[in-house]
């Protein structure tokens, strides 16, 4: 623990986080949490952008790494309890379908 | 008359279910469809004008972009005024719309619609 704070992480280990859990967030079985978390994410990294002091760069870092477990226990929760019909922003290809429906 | 009455009511055809059986036939061809498409790799490629014309309308939607920018040779940071983290989200939006999964190493090179296009276009499982 006390070493992962000293090492403040490279460029490519940022970008490698963002797209983890970037991708943590596609698994989501529902619509408003995989929406959630995409927002979530890039949020976080933006608002942590500015950061230039090595040691809340690896605090930031390293917070980022926790809940990327976090979020990869909950896509697996999630999935157990996956609603049974979807979210209707999701139905864009079916619109025409309804509409010809009704 | 009379007669045609009669007849017509003895060969009433339930409509509901024939509308039933009709929906269920025809869900049965999309997914027998959806099941060759899943089972062919290689067949039906993408052409190049699709590639392009999918990745010039994934980074006109991106928020920050000014759709009449967007050509087929623009650079994400240099042209679009994008930084490194919306360049990471345009190649996961990307991913999503061809269905792929690009290594972090590929990704990085990833930087301008002329590469994503060249990428997308090159590899097998683009669908």
């Amino acid at each position: 623990m006390a070493s992962a704070a000293a090492k403040a992480p490279s460029r490519s280990e940022v970008f490698s986080l963002f797209r983890s859990l970037l991708r943590t967030a596609r698994d989501f079985s529902d619509y408003n949490m995989r929406e959630y978390m995409k927002r979530r994410t890039i949020d976080a990294f933006r608002s942590n952008g500015g950061l230039s002091d090595p040691q809340s760069v690896s605090a930031a870092y390293a917070d980022g790494k926790l809940q990327l477990e976090v979020a990869k226990r909950q896509a697996i929760v999630y999935s157990l309890y996956a609603p049974k019909v979807k979210s209707v922003m999701e139905l864009k290809r079916l619109k025409s379908s309804f509409l010809f429906m009704e | 008359m009379a007669m045609r009455a009669a007849i017509l009511r003895h060969i009433k055809v339930p409509v509901r279910s024939q509308a039933l059986a009709g929906l269920r036939s025809r869900e049965w061809n999309l997914s027998g469809g959806a099941l060759v498409r899943f089972m062919s790799s290689h067949d039906e490629h993408l052409t190049k004008e699709e590639v392009m014309e999918r990745v010039l309308s994934v980074v006109k939607s991106f928020p920050k972009v000014d759709p009449s920018t967007v050509t087929p040779d623009v650079h994400f940071q240099k042209d679009l005024g994008l930084d490194s983290l919306d360049n990471v989200e345009i190649v996961m939006a990307l991913e999503e719309e061809f269905k792929l999964e690009i290594p972090d190493l590929e990704a990085d090179k990833i930087d301008s619609t002329r590469l994503a296009i060249e990428y997308i276009y090159n590899h097998p499982m683009a669908g």
